[in-house]
């Protein structure tokens, strides 16, 4: 074994651990914080009240609740309709403010964020407000797109994976734009000005050059947003309170869990319908980490 | 050719613009009209300067000026967890990008998997864990869960996969730095960016956060603005039938609720604008968007 | 000699019987010697209740603690009860809340928090307590706690509209219903009424006897929405809210303050509990002063006269607490005593279930301009009509009321079609609480 030999495996031996002592404080908040409860969840979810094993019973038992499969259908739509909107227009709207930076640019990029410091409670008064027809600014979208001439007829039943999905777009919108933008400004600017001079317009610059450079950013984005949309809380939460029960306040899988949870004590039902919104956020997260190479750092 | 583009952009810029902002014009104007030109006014209509000036007045009021502990309870969470989110999450997010150590992808799985899992169901465990601790009642019971920020760990292995280039790191090996010093010299000057859109996301996330501090804090004078927020609906009968009569005399109405909800904005709106700068900042090569 | 000495003791018992009758029945602004420290939960609108006895009762250390009072159907007590009973500490001593149904879990397993006040609270005191309002706070024959205010159904009328309009205030159900006939035709635009509330179900079933909502056994519920009281009612209000002239919208929205309250001043008469008074005709809808009065509750036909209650807030006791004393007394003060309950103010804006309380307060509430004729009179005939049929239960009803019969309302269906998909809904609701269910 040569000195040189030796030195390489030595050298590929530490390089074995390089990177690990930055990530070592992290770790213990990830394991109180993260894993010891998930990994009591799902304990939860296999065992009844008495913590003896019960498999998947408690599956079972919920999917039995009459109040399940609506929940999961109404999620499925929204989940829908909300991920397709968001990635269209975050994704849109950020190149479009990256076409020209400038002060109108971050004058956007402000308004569009915005809305998003209105937590929870907050934008229970700006919508209750928003929906109805008699008060609100956009009466006559209410009327003539909705349908609706009262504030109950707005927030009918069919109308609602809609009316959420609009007021969880313009709440969660805005952030998504700001993460796009900075992702575009990673872009050097020496490949956009390369471009122009190959005579590329703006269009086929943002599609062609700028679009697959932040396609990690954007399989970040949908997959976080698959996992949020199907775990849909807030908005039913907020509009079921400012509707006085018109929604119910388990319209979403998440808010039966909470329910299940705290209503009637029922932690092991809450904890399995937890695993089955962890299952299927996995199950998109899966797909798309394979099919964009997330966590490839070699490209 | 580039005029009627540039039309064309604008139009749905400024078409978006208005979706979100005439919801927000409207939450600025509402403190400055009576409950009853809410209601019966025009949608959007300036009232004046003395109702705004009542309406903080029946707002500070409420429940022993609590309003104004709720925003330095919420100020003291979020700077504090935020300030530990940025030391614990921009290092592991540089390991974990640069890192080749065993347990990598595990670590960002788990991370990822963690970020997926419905807080309903970590409410429970992580309160019995707070309890076991000691720590219920106190503000660490929700500041140290708040400093788990695993989107920040997320947001910086990302970026440093994407905008570092290994060459700047090696070069810096090269020259004899060791790992701690190619981080602290080479790649946290150049995580400017990262830093404040982890410093933003981390404390709006901080700032809204509703569901733990709910659950974890029995005392309203510990609550954070969001809970306060749902608290101060709760006592205004136009949403809350149940508080019944004497609603009345709590004096919170749609302008008080409306300034409450306004006040809780500023501080997020005030983090975005100084954010900004440093989000438009260019990356290696120095060139500055502005 | 022994029927002497037997006669002695006698007096002497009677004596201290006597004595102690009389000291307890003082009601007391002296504090009663309790001292220690005690935590209380309550809501923005009794903490000046909080805040007094606080003051008054110097040896008590009060620990008052805001909370969001747990109305609307939240779950915020089942929450905090679920953790308490996780970590075995923390719970409060007194709670108030603002779901009437509230106590009725927590003095049931798996929650198990509320103590049994009989035989703990003084009992001639409870006796000022009307008979429904005792009924409702009984759980499995545990008295679990004791209303503060009670909400009481009666009929409010706007005098001047109604002898401008040259109509008399009906009594019964039915001549309320050919009046609204005749307003539709005549006046349209005005209403007699709503259902469009969340309780709506309170305040037209439960006061013409609907089972839809009746303990009959431990963890057995009676639910029968094909009932005749039920089926009767939803067909005399089918027609007027398919004319317009009782409403399917809330009061509490925006779109009804427009259309009937304030400067259109439309609503003729509305059947509501006596918490509307000043607070949603003033306040809310914004009715001019001098129009609102309140007429007793309507009768069906000739039966005897029932009514509906919608709320009522209740104070809770904790079995856990480890100064009972205090806490009790706390209760009582706060139910009882005329510094709190003795005027028409922010101490005590609702009705007082104690009903010598209520006499002194009803003086105050007499008083007022706004009225046009005293509402006194019809509060306190209702106060003791409420109809004991309709139990309180674990799970709230209102939310099914809510989204299986209001927004089908909107939609254009009619109540009595609706009735089938209501009980439906109560009986689901039942029985995820742990409820059998029977329909008779």
């Amino acid at each position: 074994m040569t000195s040189e030999y030796a030195e390489a495996t030595r050298r590929r031996g530490l390089r074995n651990l390089q990177g690990m002592p930055f990530v070592l404080p992290y770790l213990p908040f990830l394991v109180v914080f993260g894993i010891a409860p998930t990994v009591y969840a799902l304990e939860l979810a296999f065992t009844n009240v008495d913590g003896g094993w019960v498999a998947f019973h408690n599956f079972v038992r919920t999917y039995d609740d009459f109040r399940f499969v609506p929940a999961f259908k109404h999620v499925l739509v929204y989940t829908s309709v909300w991920l397709g909107t968001l990635v269209v227009f975050v994704v849109g709207l950020a190149l479009l403010l990256h076409g020209r930076a400038n002060r109108v640019s971050a004058g956007f990029r402000f308004l569009f964020y915005i809305p998003g410091a209105l937590a929870g409670a907050a934008s229970v008064l700006v919508w209750l407000f928003m929906l109805d027809p008699s008060v609100s600014p956009g009466s006559f979208l209410l009327h003539h797109v909705v349908g609706a001439s009262i504030f109950a007829q707005s927030i009918a039943p069919g109308n609602l994976p809609f009316i959420f999905a609009m007021i969880a777009f313009w709440t969660g919108a805005g952030g998504w734009i700001v993460v796009m933008y900075g992702a575009l400004n990673t872009i050097p600017p020496d490949l956009e000005e390369a471009a122009r001079i190959d005579g590329a317009g703006p269009i086929t610059i943002a599609l062609r050059l700028k679009l697959p450079l932040i396609r990690k950013w954007i399989a970040y984005m949908v997959i976080l947003s698959f996992a949020t949309g199907t775990q849909l809380f807030v908005e039913p939460e907020i509009v079921q309170h400012a509707s006085f029960g018109l929604v119910p306040d388990t319209w979403s899988a998440n808010q039966l869990a909470y329910q299940m949870a705290f209503r009637y004590g029922d932690f092991n039902g809450a904890a399995a319908i937890a695993v089955d919104l962890l299952v299927i956020g996995l199950a998109g997260a899966v797909l798309i980490v394979t099919r964009s190479g997330l966590f490839r750092t070699d490209d | 050719m580039r005029l009627p583009a540039l039309g064309v952009r604008f139009l749905i810029l400024a078409t978006f613009g208005i979706f979100f902002a005439v919801p927000i014009l409207w939450l600025i104007l509402a403190p400055t009209r009576t409950d009853k030109a809410l209601i019966m006014g025009h949608p959007i209509a300036f009232g004046s300067f003395h109702q705004v000036a009542l309406a903080w007045k029946h707002l500070d009021a409420f429940s022993g000026h609590i309003y104004r502990r709720w925003i330095a309870n919420t100020l003291y969470y979020a700077l504090s967890a935020t300030a530990i989110t940025l030391v614990v999450s921009v290092p592991a997010g540089y390991g974990l990008a640069i890192g080749k150590f065993p347990g990598r992808k595990l670590v960002l799985s788990l991370t990822l998997v963690v970020m997926i899992m419905p807080a309903a169901a970590l409410v429970l465990p992580i309160f019995l864990e707070l309890n076991a601790m000691h720590l219920i009642g106190r503000s660490l019971s929700v500041i140290l869960p708040f400093a788990f920020f695993p989107f920040g760990v997320y947001l910086a292995y990302i970026y440093y996969v994407t905008a570092l280039p290994p060459d700047l790191l090696d070069a810096a090996r090269v020259d004899g730095a060791g790992e701690l010093q190619t981080f602290l010299r080479v790649a946290l000057p150049l995580a400017k960016p990262v830093l404040a859109l982890i410093f933003f996301f981390s404390f709006v996330a901080d700032w809204n956060n509703f569901f733990l501090p709910y659950v974890l804090l029995a005392d309203s004078n510990q609550y954070p603005i969001t809970v306060g927020l749902s608290d101060l609906l709760a006592s205004t009968p136009s949403f809350n039938p149940s508080v019944g009569g004497g609603g009345q005399s709590v004096n919170i109405f749609k302008p008080e609720l409306a300034l409450a909800t306004l006040l809780a904005v500023v501080p997020i709106a005030i983090v975005f604008v100084f954010s900004q700068r440093a989000l438009v900042r260019g990356l290696v090569g120095g060139a500055v968007k502005e | 000699m022994k029927v002497n000495r037997r006669r002695l003791a006698l007096t002497l018992l009677a004596a201290v019987a006597a004595t102690a009758l009389a000291t307890s029945a003082r009601g007391g602004h002296k504090a009663s010697g309790v001292s220690g420290s005690i935590t209380v939960w309550v809501d923005a609108v009794r903490l000046p209740v909080a805040k007094l006895y606080a003051k008054t009762h110097p040896k008590v250390h009060l620990n008052i603690v805001t909370y969001d009072g747990d109305g609307n159907g939240a779950t915020t007590m089942q929450t905090k009860i679920q953790l308490w009973n996780r970590t075995n500490k923390g719970w409060p001593d007194v709670i108030f809340s603002e779901q009437a149904n509230d106590p009725v879990w927590m003095g049931q397993k798996p929650f198990d928090y509320a103590l049994d006040l009989k035989g703990v609270f003084p009992a001639n005191l409870l006796k000022g307590w009307p008979k429904p309002s005792i009924a409702q706070c009984t759980v499995n024959g545990h008295l679990v706690c004791l209303q503060d205010n009670l909400a009481q159904e009666v009929l409010y009328v706007n005098k001047k509209l109604m002898s401008q309009f040259g109509y008399t205030v009906p009594k019964t159900w039915q001549q309320w219903a050919a009046l609204g006939q005749k307003v539709a035709a005549q006046h349209p635009g005005y209403i007699i009424g709503t259902i469009g509330d969340s309780y709506g179900a309170w305040l037209y079933l439960w006061a013409d006897k609907c089972p839809i909502s009746q303990v009959t056994g431990v963890n057995t519920v009676r639910i029968n929405a094909s009932d005749v009281h039920c089926t009767r009612m939803a067909q005399l209000l089918d027609p007027l809210v398919k004319s317009g002239v009782v409403s399917y919208e809330s009061v509490f929205t925006a779109d009804f303050a427009t259309k009937y309250g304030g400067d259109n001043d439309k609503i003729l008469l509305m059947p509501g509990p006596v918490w509307y008074a000043k607070d949603i005709f003033s306040g809310t809808l914004h009715v001019p002063p001098g129009e609102m009065t309140a007429a007793l509750p309507l009768q069906w036909n000739n039966e005897p006269l029932v009514t509906g209650q919608v709320g009522g807030g209740p104070w809770i006791v904790s079995k856990h607490s480890k100064n009972q004393a205090a806490a009790i007394d706390f209760v009582k003060w706060a139910t009882t005593s005329l510094a709190v309950k003795g005027k028409v103010n922010a101490l005590s804006p609702g009705y007082p279930s104690y009903a010598p309380a209520a006499t002194v307060w009803l003086k105050s509430l007499n008083k007022d301009p706004y009225f046009a004729a005293p509402e006194g009179p019809a509060f306190q005939k209702a106060a003791n009509l409420i109809w004991q049929g309709w139990s309180m239960v674990t799970y709230p009803d209102q939310p099914v009321w809510s989204n299986s019969v209001v927004t089908q309302l909107v939609a254009g269906k009619s109540l009595s079609s609706l009735l089938p998909a209501l009980g439906h809904g109560l009986a689901q609701n039942a029985q995820a609480a742990g409820y059998k269910v029977v329909t008779n």
